[in-house]
């Protein structure tokens, strides 16, 4: 079944003063983006090749450093668990706000009573300032006196409770869980926007054809779902990977640098320890990997359609 | 579409390529010319300072108004968040937009003083006479004087009365004794001592006076004296007298945890007395912080702002700002400031005058009298190795590493390799 | 059933409702906090016995200002951002212009840039400027979040609207500029208002270009007005709950009535 109709060729015969039209439609967000981001990142590639110190701020003066500062970040005895970290914490996150808000945005798609009202609600937790609801995620799971160990003492699941902060392990499970509850809202109105746009008829032939809920779901659903689904997981990824303030409120990147990712290290070289240059090369590193995955995954989502 | 991945990739680096050209018009942080009046006569000058908490940020509202009225300028006040103020003054500094007075926390003063972006104090006619020798070596950068502080502070050990006198345990002096009357007060719901072990600088700030006090130093970690004081804080949590959660806890969550009765003892500053006092049911003390061995006294961090006046085109400017801040410094307004905020002025001899006044803060005296400054020894180094300490603190309690480990690797830390 | 995707009865209410108290249970905790007596939540319990109202009293002194910044600046946000991005998601979804999927790689790449990358180079250039401490610096800076995220969202859903209906309006002698305007536009409402949206809560929920872009407290958005509670000596965690729940009421209006216009569907009204 094909998900869209082909993307058809233009069909007017193309003028001079059409043309013109056609890249007028694009010129303002070209020109916005080209200032707003153009400039930032020319910014941050030149300030990666150069030694900045805190004395550079001040003079201006900031010799080259070639590839000194991605050497050093590189090769730093750090990097590989910071690397390994930025991938479980990602990984976990986008996979958990996004199997969540598939739930919630099918569950939503049933009509009833005070249905639009609470899909509403459950957009609640993007609308706190994170520092607040950060801030509240690191008291109830605190250890000691947070309410989640204990509920889960009150339940007998466990005599001590978890260690959610101060254990290396846990902590980053910690992030990744309220990491997963901040997304939550975004997937969930994403994917039932998406759910929203398949054509009822579709599934009234197939209920004719005798399909279960299971088989329309992987028959109609899914395909039908693919671009969207694509480009939740893209942006999901894309996001998730620079993701600062949700680490920095809950754990600051401990304990004992357990929760520390690229992107909270680029953060700390430029802004604790003032070293602009490798902070900008850490984060040039951010786009980059960012970037690989998207092509790599639009690439591989291309083939899986085009099969 | 043929090959669109390769088609694209080759798009990607012409778009790369024409970032790059882009750059060395985008550079240039420094040649931006300042702003502010050259001429004319001043009236008002700008303050920056991270007093952002209500109270403080109004009671030094009133003296920079008031001192300001004493020069004849409306001083115009801005509080930013302690951990944004370094970034706010580096793009500051970068744009030429410093204000005409910056407050620092003084163990930054070395670094910024040597863009410089300070103006030395000397040329003002301000010394460093009558302060306390550790204050004074925090406001200065190669022998010359860029900060002071009206007032300052140090870390001690607060504890709850009630408790210690339930459990029948005497105030601790010396680790052994602060290990045993830890123990003696922890029961279920309730800790016997809190620190703040955080990854960040507070919590190097806090483990100083273990260290110091055992004859540990910054500029060579890796020793067994510093691995003896690092021991002590495991020591503590791996028996359960010290909770785990003290690797995530700020001064202000250890504050808040001996408020609300969840711990016996804790490491905390004189800047919390106010809250403290506002809770009638809560009887504490405090005591110098515990040594290793009985007999010594304990070597403190010195803690407390420093006032500085930026470089700025207008001289006018920031002569009016140096009035401003010899009006800061001035003995009066330093009683005044150690009255409001429970901290020690730093000229002696008003510290011992205030002290006279105030028996409850003999304790915070003392220790202020002999406390060292952070950058006495490394100075532009110190934050990597503050970074090393606390990086080490954290490994240990969560036992990744043993002590010695974690320490050795503070060094490499330290030395920047 | 006559709908296939389903009709629940009140048992899927109640499923909705059960459902919704454990994803928002730390919001109920952010509301008992709220009610707590200042600096005191370690003494609090499960459920505000006592309500201490001093928090909101606080809040409502020191942030209600802020909150009309944030409101100001989110839905210029999203106003800008949806007036950048719907013609260019048009254009990129529609016409076949050279390059469309470097645009839209650009785009994906301008997500994957840091916030703090791009605030820290704005900073330089608002000085010189004078957009530092200004709405429409904030609402620039807060968009550069909305427009791709925008163009990403229209251009999928607009690419979905299908070629006939868009040609029968060429044939019918109508310029590009009245097809986008007459046909799009009117096709995409639910499209746009899922943008419209995300982006007015993607500038909503900004904190760090507030926080680099303003030096004093003319304009300062609700987040950062929060992120001023903190680092006190004295805490007010009942203040800061406070203002987050405040902080989310008028969002949260906002949104139940634009939810209640996301209900058609693109291709469904195309069909017709």
């Amino acid at each position: 079944m094909r998900s869209r109709p082909p993307q058809a060729a233009d069909p007017s015969p193309v003028r001079r003063g059409d043309r013109w039209t056609r890249w007028l439609f694009v010129a303002p967000a070209a020109t916005y983006l080209l200032l707003f981001f153009g400039y930032p990142i020319a910014d941050n590639v030149v300030m990666s090749f150069q030694q900045y110190t805190v004395t550079s701020f001040y003079t201006g003066d900031a010799p080259f450093a070639g590839l000194r500062n991605y050497a050093a970040v590189l090769s730093s005895s750090a990097f590989p668990r910071t690397l390994l970290t930025t991938a479980v914490f990602t990984a976990g996150s986008v996979l958990g706000q996004f199997a969540l808000g598939l739930a919630f945005a099918l569950f939503f798609r049933r009509r009833f009573p005070l249905g639009g009202v609470l899909r509403s609600l459950l957009l609640l937790p993007w609308l706190l300032p994170l520092v607040a609801s950060g801030t509240t995620w690191k008291w109830m799971l605190d250890p000691d006196t947070g309410v989640v160990n204990a509920v889960l003492r009150g339940l007998h699941l466990t005599s001590s409770g978890v260690p959610w902060l101060t254990g290396t392990s846990q902590a980053l499970l910690s992030v990744v869980l309220v990491n997963t509850w901040v997304g939550v809202p975004f997937n969930t109105a994403i994917l039932y926007g998406g759910l929203q746009d398949i054509p009822p008829n579709l599934y009234e032939a197939a209920k004719l054809d005798g399909a279960g809920p299971l088989a329309s779901f992987r028959h109609i659903t899914w395909p039908l779902l693919r671009p969207v689904v694509s480009v939740v997981l893209v942006l999901g990824v894309v996001y998730t990977v620079k993701v600062l303030d949700v680490i920095l409120v809950v754990t600051g990147g401990g304990p004992a640098g357990a929760t520390e990712t690229i992107a909270t290290q680029s953060y700390e070289l430029s802004f604790r320890q003032f070293d602009f240059g490798r902070g900008a090369a850490m984060s040039n590193l951010l786009i980059v990997l960012s970037l690989v995955f998207a092509v790599l995954h639009l690439r591989a989502d291309r083939r899986a359609r085009t099969v | 579409m043929t090959s669109p991945a390769r088609s694209s990739a080759r798009r990607i680096a012409a778009l790369l390529t024409g970032l790059l050209l882009l750059a060395p018009a985008a550079t240039g942080c420094g040649d931006r010319t300042g702003s502010g009046p050259s001429g004319g006569e001043v009236t008002a000058i700008t303050a920056l300072d991270y007093y952002t908490d209500q109270a403080e940020h109004a009671q030094w509202g009133d003296l920079l108004t008031a001192c300001g009225r004493t020069v004849g300028v409306r001083v115009e006040q801005t509080s930013v968040p302690g951990a944004s103020l370094v970034p706010k003054v580096l793009q500051q500094a970068s744009s030429r937009t410093l204000p005409d007075l910056l407050m620092l926390d003084n163990p930054d003063l070395q670094q910024i003083a040597r863009t410089g972006a300070l103006a030395p104090l000397d040329g003002y006619g301000i010394d460093a006479d009558g302060f306390a020798p550790g204050i004074a070596s925090a406001g200065s950068y190669q022998g010359k004087l860029y900060g002071l502080a009206p007032n300052v502070s140090t870390v001690a050990l607060i504890y709850n009365k009630d408790m210690l006198a339930e459990a029948g345990v005497a105030v601790p002096r010396t680790w052994d004794e602060l290990k045993a009357a830890a123990a003696t007060l922890t029961r279920p719901g309730r800790y016997g001592m809190a620190v703040d072990a955080n990854a960040t600088f507070e919590g190097t700030w806090q483990f100083l006076p273990f260290l110091w006090s055992n004859g540990g130093d910054e500029r060579q970690l890796d020793t067994p004296q510093a691995a003896q004081a690092l021991q002590l804080w495991v020591d503590l949590v791996n028996s359960g007298s010290m909770s785990k959660s003290v690797l995530n806890w700020t001064q202000a969550d250890v504050h808040d945890q001996f408020v609300a009765g969840r711990t016996a003892m804790m490491i905390n500053g004189p800047w919390r007395i106010p809250a403290l006092e506002q809770d009638a049911d809560l009887h504490w003390g405090v005591a110098p912080v515990p040594v290793p061995r009985l007999g010594q006294s304990p070597v403190t961090p010195l803690g407390g702002e420093v006032w500085t006046v930026p470089q700025n085109p207008s001289k006018a400017r920031q002569q009016k700002a140096a009035q401003v801040l010899a009006c800061l410094n001035s003995p009066s307004n330093m009683l005044t400031l150690a009255q409001e905020h429970h901290t020690v002025p730093s000229r002696t001899a008003v510290a011992a005058q205030h002290v006279e006044a105030n028996p409850s803060m003999a304790a915070f005296a003392q220790s202020v009298a002999v406390a060292r400054a952070r950058t006495s020894e490394l100075g532009v180094e110190w934050p990597k190795a503050a970074t090393g300490i606390y990086t080490a603190i954290q490994s240990a309690l969560t036992g990744e590493q043993t002590p010695e480990e974690a320490l050795s690797h503070a060094q490499q830390t330290a030395t920047g390799r | 059933m006559k709908r296939p995707p389903g009709r629940g009865g009140p048992l899927s209410t109640l499923v909705g409702i059960v459902l919704l108290a454990l994803m928002l249970f730390p919001v109920y905790w952010m509301v008992n906090a709220s009610l707590q007596p200042a600096g005191n939540t370690l003494r609090g319990g499960w459920f505000p016995l006592h309500p201490d109202l001093s928090g909101y009293a606080t809040a409502l002194r020191d942030q209600g200002r802020n909150l009309v910044t944030s409101l100001v600046v989110a839905l210029g946000s999203a106003l800008l951002s949806l007036a950048l991005a719907a013609p260019a998601a048009h254009a990129l979804a529609r016409f076949r212009l050279r390059g469309t999927k470097v645009v839209l790689l650009g785009i994906l790449t301008t997500q994957a840039v840091p916030s703090i990358v791009v605030a820290d180079a704005l900073y330089g250039a608002y000085n010189d400027l004078g957009l530092l401490n200004s709405h429409l610096g904030l609402v620039l800076a807060d968009s550069t979040a909305g427009v791709p995220f925008a163009i990403v969202v229209l251009h999928s859903f607009m690419r979905s609207i299908p070629e006939e209906v868009i040609e029968a309006a060429r044939m019918d002698g109508a310029g590009r500029l009245r097809v986008f305007r007459c046909v799009v536009l009117p096709l995409s409402r639910n499209a746009l208002i899922t943008a419209g949206v995300f982006t007015f809560l993607l500038a909503w929920s900004d904190f760090l270009f507030a926080l680099t872009l303003t030096t004093t407290d003319t304009v300062r958005p609700i987040t950062l007005g929060v992120y001023q509670y903190l680092g006190a000596h004295t805490n007010h965690w009942n203040a800061v709950m406070a203002t987050a729940v405040m902080a989310s009421v008028p969002a949260a209006v906002l949104l139940v009535v634009a939810q209640r216009h996301v209900t058609g569907s693109v291709a469904g009204a195309a069909d017709k």
